[in-house]
């Protein structure tokens, strides 16, 4: 009989199941993330696309990307409210903006917290970012309101590394000293938007902080769910239960969106620059006409093409487009397939030759390694795809086991940091300064290096083409495509500003953004 | 009872230790580095290095995993690697959706499944017998990814009756029940079809029987043969296939999960496997194997209930 009434129940259910339709958020938005779970919140461990978004609306830096930009150029005032630097370009000293406060409680802003943070992110055992401040020697508070940055050498770049950008971001020392471990998933800022709640595997809740120093946000508060099932966020984002969504890297999706009327997709940079990496340390690439042929028979336009030209868009260089210090018009190799075999044949393949690489099983980079997989047989080199689970892929990678490697990364919108992490030797894999120098480059160590300590902005500049340059004509890497990122808003949404990019791999929520 | 369950319990011991071994050693020989998701793609190796002897995964295998069943011993089934959460709180978070919506699904696949049985051998080879049948074998061969996504278009999309992200969001009954309906389709038609089989078949065999005939000759009405004497006998099998699929769908209602974006045992799983959280996987374990012997255990309780016979053995 229980089992009858277990049957009615369910029954009952179904017929009232109008009555249970969820209601609507109010003044919360809800943004759909293509993850399982957020890994970090901690601005200085957050490198995962799914975390540094959440980061963004937390925490300030002394200066910040205005919303809705990525260039260095364009950077304002935001802890800090003005800045000197002296004329040898060594020591910078930042006023910083009166009766901020943390949230939860956690007391007014001030210098100390700055020096606080700052030193922590040139902590390797704190901070993923540390290598990006090796150039600092002091950090001192000068008062409750001033901070001064001593340099070992002029960086030119340095508001970069002050901005609300990993490593730039001000933390609450009394929040991370009282927090210790647990600051990773309860971090204490002053941004618009104060964390309130993480739910493993489900979501993270924001709550609009009053005390915002730009004013109270217009919003009541962030539902930042996690999505992985892409047709189950989709269906999420149509059935209105998500104001934003993170989309896909495709044509196809995009298209579709935009044809729905309360629905505005947003394509944005910075790009994620997909390379292929060619490691010179196993045979033959370590010929250089094995990896010159390897060039010139890959075509970016038939990538761009497979994937969308809206997505998608060739690459300049070795470094991704817009970033200061990218040349713009660096010698890539053209598609050429008789020069391929013409070199192939020089170097002792005439019937060509077999590579191994290993490739993870994420759908948007496997499908772009089978396309590079065809392109190279037709030169007459038979590409075998080792396939794994993407945590394997990421530490077998690490372990030089693969001939070539296909990465696609953004990085700080800096010449210097894309250069160090994948082609200063110090870099290489398997070794313990390791990085992501997957190809054992080494052709351009000196000018990376040099050019990292160089005061003159345009010597600077100088020396990071030479280093693409050098980099381009060795193969260390062959440039398949640049990704733009895709995400879509209801037309419900006002963000505030002009959606055309996002540092933070998402967009920005201030207290400006609005839900109609 | 209480000695039966207490000797069952103990009984469980070796299989934890057992299992517990086993997931213990194939987490590490699976290539992967937590140490990635920890500190991100951007770290360099020397750190990745001092936090791996932090974590004290650079040690010998074999003192780890002493270290760990120690730990186990005392009661304590650790952090997560990556969250340094403690296990525990995240199980008792997630471990109220996946009762409910095993519970649920059971239901569903009981309430539905066995009258469908029962009709479909009383009508034999009748309309009603096919629908039954094509019912149950549509339900087991779909993959639960695939209806998921057909009742969320249908139910969630164009009729929006229920939400496309079943988690609740006010804690509220309704709410929760709302959340659960869709999530406990999927899962329980999968159920239904395979009670409705066993069922179908049993109650085809029970019906041809001595004692039904006697029942019948003594002028008992149908009703009454059918479902009080006839049912009696084929609810042993029925509680089989309902413990089994018990403990199969602790762990792997993930795919539900997955598309119905709902917290859950599996799903937790799934994201500690690829993040390679050792230690939350191995503390995940403990509980869901611990649940499929409760399982187990209610499972022979039932039988008891169902059938006097095996109380008394």
């Amino acid at each position: 009989m229980r089992r009858f009434l277990f049957a009615a129940a369910t029954l009952a259910l179904l017929a009232a199941g109008p009555a249970l339709a969820q209601a609507p958020t109010g003044k919360s938005l809800t943004i759909g993330m293509a993850a399982a779970d957020v890994s970090q919140l901690d601005p200085f461990r957050a490198t995962s696309t799914q975390d540094k978004p959440v980061v963004s609306w937390i925490f300030n830096g002394l200066v910040r990307f205005k919303p809705g930009s990525t260039s260095l150029e364009t950077l304002e005032p935001d802890l800090a409210e003005s800045w000197t630097r002296s004329d040898d370009g060594r020591t910078w000293t930042f006023a910083l903006r009166k009766g901020v406060k943390f949230h939860g409680g956690y007391g007014e802003m001030t210098a100390d917290d700055v020096v606080f943070s700052l030193k922590r992110a040139a902590d390797p055992k704190t901070s993923s970012f540390s290598t990006d401040y090796a150039a600092f020697e002091t950090v001192e508070a000068v008062d409750p309101s001033t901070v001064r940055i001593t340099l070992k050498h002029p960086v030119p770049s340095l508001l970069g590394l002050v901005a609300n950008y990993h490593g730039g971001n001000v933390l609450s020392r009394k929040a991370v000293e009282a927090l210790g471990n647990d600051f990773r998933l309860k971090p204490i800022g002053t941004g618009p938007f104060a964390f309130a709640e993480y739910k493993p595997n489900e979501s993270v809740r924001l709550t609009a902080n009053p005390d915002y120093f730009r004013g109270t946000p217009k919003l009541g508060g962030i539902l930042y769910r996690l999505i992985p099932a892409d047709a189950a966020r989709d269906l999420a984002f149509t059935s209105g239960e998500l104001d934003i969504v993170y989309g896909r890297q495709d044509q196809r999706w995009a298209e579709r969106f935009a044809r729905e009327p309360d629905v505005s997709v947003d394509i944005v940079r910075p790009a994620e620059l997909a390379l292929l990496h060619l490691n010179i340390s196993h045979k033959p690439l370590d010929d250089v006409r094995v990896r010159r042929a390897i060039a010139h028979a890959i075509s970016q336009a038939q990538i761009v093409q497979f994937k969308g030209a809206s997505v998608t868009e060739p690459a300049v260089s070795i470094i991704p487009k817009g970033y200061l210090g990218t040349d713009d018009k660096a010698p890539l190799p053209a598609y050429d397939l008789a020069k391929a075999k013409a070199l192939l044949a020089e170097a002792g393949h005439p019937n060509g030759l077999t590579l191994t690489a290993i490739q993870t099983s994420l759908p948007t980079m496997l499908t772009a390694m089978q396309i590079v997989q065809g392109q190279l047989k037709k030169a007459g080199i038979d590409l075998k795809l080792d396939v794994v689970d993407h945590q394997t892929f990421h530490a077998q990678i690490r372990k030089d086991l693969s001939d070539a490697v296909y990465y696609a990364a953004a990085r700080f919108p800096v010449a210097d940091t894309y250069l160090t992490q994948f082609f200063d030797s110090a870099s290489t894999v398997a070794t313990p300064t390791a990085v992501t120098n997957f190809s054992h480059c080494n052709a351009a160590d000196a000018e990376i290096r040099k050019a990292r300590t160089e005061p003159d902005p345009e010597r600077q500049k100088a020396l990071w083409k030479e280093a693409q340059v050098k980099i381009i004509e060795q193969v260390c890497a062959v440039p398949l495509s640049e990704g733009l990122q895709v995400w879509a808003h209801k037309k419900s949404v006002d963000y505030g500003y002009d959606f055309k990019g996002a540092i933070h791999l998402g967009p920005v929520i201030t207290e400006a953004t609005d839900k109609k | 009872m209480l000695q039966f369950i207490l000797k069952r319990l103990l009984l469980a011991v070796p299989t934890l230790v057992a299992v517990l071994t086993v997931v213990f050693v194939l987490v590490r020989v699976v290539p992967g580095d937590p140490t990635i998701v920890i500190l991100g793609d951007q770290a360099s190796e020397s750190a990745r290095a001092d936090l791996r002897g932090k974590l004290g995964l650079d040690k010998p295998i074999v003192v780890q995993y002493l270290a760990f069943m120690g730990q186990i011993a005392t009661g304590d089934i650790g952090r997560s690697l990556t969250t340094n959460r403690p296990v525990l709180e995240d199980v008792a978070h997630v471990l109220p959706y996946t009762i409910e919506l095993t519970l649920a699904a059971v239901a569903i696949g009981v309430g539905v499944g066995v009258p469908l049985g029962v009709m479909a051998a009383r009508r034999r080879d009748g309309v009603a017998d096919w629908l039954a049948r094509i019912v149950s074998l549509a339900g087991v061969s779909f993959p639960a990814f695939v209806s998921g996504i057909l009742l969320l278009i249908a139910f969630a999309v164009q009729l929006r009756w229920f939400p496309v992200i079943s988690t609740p969001r006010t804690g509220g009954l309704l709410d929760r029940l709302g959340a659960l309906v869709l999530p406990a389709l999927n899962l329980g038609l999968l159920m239904v079809a395979y009670v409705t089989r066993v069922t179908r078949s049993g109650m085809l065999k029970a019906l041809g029987e001595d004692y039904v005939r006697t029942a019948r000759a003594k002028g008992m009405p149908a009703r009454v043969v059918v479902w009080r004497h006839a049912l009696r006998n084929v609810l042993v099998p029925v509680v089989t296939v309902v413990g089994l699929y018990l403990g199969v769908l602790i762990g792997n209602a993930v795919l539900t999960e997955i598309v119905f974006n709902r917290p859950g045992l599996g799903k937790l799983i799934v994201t500690a496997l690829t993040q390679r959280d050792y230690s939350l996987l191995q503390g995940l374990m403990v509980v869901s194997a611990f649940a499929i012997v409760v399982a187990n255990v209610l499972t022979d309780i039932a039988y008891g209930l169902v059938d006097p016979r095996v109380s008394a053995q």
